[in-house]
């Protein structure tokens, strides 16, 4: 019989975007269910459903998609911005205990996981290098949770302020220790030396400039809402691919962009911007590609190492974000809440340690995936953390809105 | 039936409630902190009594009783300062006015205690969209009687307080082109409005009897009236007053309604008695200019039917209880509020102004919220306005 000449050939060629939508689609199903059956975080839902779908399904077949990449950057990008505009000057300014906490959190975290690293049997500068990262809380998780609780109030706040400030130390000190790397492996005094101050300096100017012609463009672009908020996502974008151009961190370069423009906008122009629910899309696909990108495959030994790691770098915040939570000004039980909302793991941890790795790829074997599966750990259980923590506090919203529909 | 005990008080003599807006500074909306906030004032050492309020974004601060303006004044400078102090720790704003200019009134939360969630089960949406701010001015009295009489000759000044206190002409983002649109949320509620024409301490107490009875009230607390009074205390309580966006301006206030009361006590007459219950009826009218036009609302005199704008009534008013300003030693607050009437306007009038700079309306309450915080300013160039001022009084008559 003769083929029937209209119809396409089989199997069909489906385009890899078209199987990377429908993997959002039964994402979001899979986040909907677990927040109605469960009560779980939906991006739970999302990292779990691309953990698999990218494992068995072959749905997500290249990460790399161009648009999805753009797309992820995006976010990573906004997310970064939404987060520094948390930094707020004037209440360190008038909390410094705050500060001290903060500093306290990160430098015990730190030292912590360093020192479990070693015990384990890991070189320094490698040790180092995730120990600076596991500093950091993950911005993307708490972001978007406090957001979708529409959570509102103390803990809220000082979880965001920070999370803002040890992902700030941990891009610092990351770049700080690459010198370290640079002296272990080159012996170049000026690579030493200038490399960081290169890219801090280069970053924070950068975002300085930045924040100065957005708050300029809003001043022209008058009140109209949509305008506004396009031109800020727009600028966001463009900062940090100037940044990337640069080889800048643009991790850096857009927290800082956040913390500047808020701290310099006079008219609080940004207090009447709402982004919405515009990045939904967005952060859906973030947290797919970052479930598709956790390994399972991992040893019992990896894992037990993974373990102490995660254990001590909880311990390590909790201690000192609850010791201190008085002179900051909360009550014991709400400091404790805070503490426990710290715990998710930046995935932002995983591009940091590839970036190390891909400048030096023989340190590169020694990390044998404690690092990822430190970050599967946390990807699961760091967003069950901070919505029980918003939820317990009563600081979130939601209750209200289930109500009204 | 038995009387209620009107606790006996010194006549005269006055505290004041403010109810106060918490803020975020982030994007200036109101913000759940009244529990964080007293979980710090707790601790420190301060007059008066910090207390929550029904929503989280609302906390109520009171003072103890005072004579005299000036010591009142310094009482609630010392609570504002205890607060604001608070809060720069918590980062949040505290702030006078009388109505979140663009909260969603939904999105409130009640604050946890079983007296705010039966009002909300009973009220309904009533009780969240009732986060308005309210000044609330008690007055000591001897005793029910000259309570019952004050609250009914108060009622003529109503508007007065209305007028000079208005500071919420915007309301669920808009501007209501009312000076004072919190009472219109209030006017929502079955038992607001005005007591009942009974003039002595008996016959009211009997008319709560009957309420009581039939079911509708339980304590006098259920009663959302303008003025009422509040035998716990031995005193009237005016409750028409949106929170005022300086406390100075609270204490001022306090201070007309001492001088007022003074005044009414000491000429005293049977005019309140020949008249009757006519007395109330122009008072929604009279209400309604006070707070649809500010010091522009015209009003009608209930005992000489004479019509005049609330601007010159406040000022004859004023030029008539001068006595009453001076045996008070409150002509300094009475000077203020003359100065406002017929200069500076009101909060309302400031507010409208500030948003006509920047067309925004977070940071017309990012100002609003920092006015609350900066201390009286007597820079020279007002000290002079306020001194030229004696020259602008109406002539005693």
């Amino acid at each position: 019989m003769e083929p029937i000449s209209f119809l396409p050939a089989w199997p069909l060629a489906v385009p890899d975007l078209a199987k990377f939508c429908a993997a959002l689609i039964v994402a979001m199903l899979v986040g909907e269910l677990g927040d109605r059956l469960l009560r779980l975080p939906r991006i739970a839902g999302y990292v779990i459903a691309g953990l698999v779908m990218g494992r068995f399904a072959g749905l997500i077949s290249d990460p790399s998609l161009h648009l999805v990449s753009v797309l992820v950057d995006t976010a990573i990008g906004m997310i970064l911005f939404e987060l520094g505009q948390r930094v707020s000057f004037g209440w360190i300014k008038r909390n410094p205990w705050l500060l001290a906490a903060s500093l306290l959190e990160s430098a015990l975290a730190f030292t912590a996981v360093y020192w479990v690293l070693i015990w384990l049997g890991m070189r320094a500068p490698l040790a180092a290098i995730i120990a600076a990262v596991s500093m950091a809380t993950s911005p993307a998780v708490v972001m978007t949770i406090a957001r979708d609780l529409r959570a509102q109030g103390q803990v809220t706040e000082r979880l965001l302020l920070l999370t803002a400030l040890n992902n700030i130390y941990a891009v610092i000190t990351v770049t700080m220790l690459f010198a370290w790397l640079h002296l272990e492996y080159r012996h170049d005094a000026y690579t030493i030396y200038l490399h960081p101050v290169y890219l801090l300096a280069g970053s924070v100017l950068l975002a300085a400039v930045a924040a100065g012609l957005l708050l300029g463009l809003m001043e022209v672009l008058d009140k109209r809402r949509a305008t506004q908020v396009l031109c800020v996502i727009t600028l966001v974008i463009a900062t940090t691919m100037v940044a990337e151009a640069l080889k800048f961190s643009p991790a850096l370069t857009a927290l800082a962009f956040g913390a500047f423009a808020r701290s310099m906008d006079r008219k609080r122009h940004f207090a009447s911007l709402d982004f919405g629910d515009a990045g939904l899309i967005v952060i859906v696909a973030f947290f797919v590609l970052t479930g598709s990108m956790l390994d399972i495959r991992v040893s019992l030994a990896t894992l037990a190492a993974a373990l102490g790691l995660v254990a001590a770098r909880a311990l390590a915040k909790m201690v000192s974000v609850i010791a201190l939570g008085r002179a900051t000004g909360i009550r014991t039980r709400k400091a404790s809440l805070v503490a426990v909302g710290m715990l998710p793991m930046s995935g932002l941890a995983l591009l940091l340690a590839r970036d190390a790795m891909a400048l030096y790829p023989h340190i590169g074997r020694d990390a044998a995936g404690i690092l990822p599966a430190a970050v599967l750990i946390l990807e699961i259980l760091g967003p069950l953390a901070v919505s029980f923590v918003l939820r317990t506090s009563g600081e979130a919203g939601e209750e209200v809105r289930r109500g009204r529909n | 039936m038995e009387e209620i005990e009107f606790k006996e008080s010194t006549p005269l003599t006055m505290g004041v409630e403010l109810e106060l807006q918490l803020i975020s500074p982030r994007d200036c909306d109101l913000t759940r902190a009244a529990s964080d906030l007293l979980a710090l004032t707790e601790s420190a050492r301060h007059p008066g009594e910090i207390k929550p309020e029904i929503t989280e974004s609302m906390i109520e601060v009171s003072t103890t009783v005072h004579e005299r303006h000036a010591p009142l004044c310094e009482e609630l400078q010392v609570i504002r300062d205890v607060l604001v102090a608070a809060a720069d720790r918590l980062n949040i704003e505290v702030s006078g006015g009388g109505a979140h200019p663009f909260q969603r009134w939904h999105e409130r939360q009640i604050y946890d205690r079983p007296r705010f969630n039966h009002v909300a089960d009973l009220y309904g949406y009533l009780a969240k969209q009732f986060t308005v701010f309210g000044q609330h001015i008690h007055i000591g009295c001897a005793n029910g009687d000259d309570a019952m009489y004050l609250l009914h000759a108060l009622g003529r000044y109503v508007p007065h307080f209305i007028a000079l206190s208005a500071s919420s002409p915007y309301y669920q983002g808009v501007d209501t082109a009312y000076d004072c649109s919190r009472l219109n949320a209030v006017f929502a509620f079955p038992l607001s409005g005005r007591a009942p024409f009974k003039l002595s301490w008996s016959g009211f107490t009997e008319y709560f009897h009957k309420m009581q009875a039939a079911g509708i009230v339980e304590s006098m607390k259920d009663f959302y009236w303008d003025i009422r009074p509040k035998p716990e205390y031995g005193t009237v309580e005016i409750r028409v007053c949106d929170t005022p966006l300086t406390v100075n301006r609270a204490a001022a206030l306090a201070a007309y309604a001492q001088v007022l009361c003074h005044k009414l006590l000491a000429e005293r007459d049977d005019r309140l008695e020949k008249l009757g219950e006519d007395v109330y009826l122009a008072y929604q009218y009279n209400r309604f200019q006070a707070c649809r036009f500010g010091f522009d609302g015209v009003i009608i005199d209930p005992y000489t039917q004479q019509m005049s704008t609330l601007r010159d009534d406040i000022l004859a008013t004023i030029a008539e209880s001068y006595r009453s300003a001076c045996a008070l030693h409150a002509t300094q607050a009475i000077n203020d509020l003359v100065y406002m009437a017929r200069i500076e306007g009101n909060d309302a009038r400031w507010m409208r102004e500030r948003y006509a700079e920047s067309a925004s309306l977070e940071d017309m309450m990012w100002r609003q919220a920092q006015r609350f915080r900066a201390p009286p300013r007597v820079s020279p160039k007002k000290g002079r306005a306020v001194r030229q001022e004696r020259q602008l009084w109406p002539a005693r008559p």
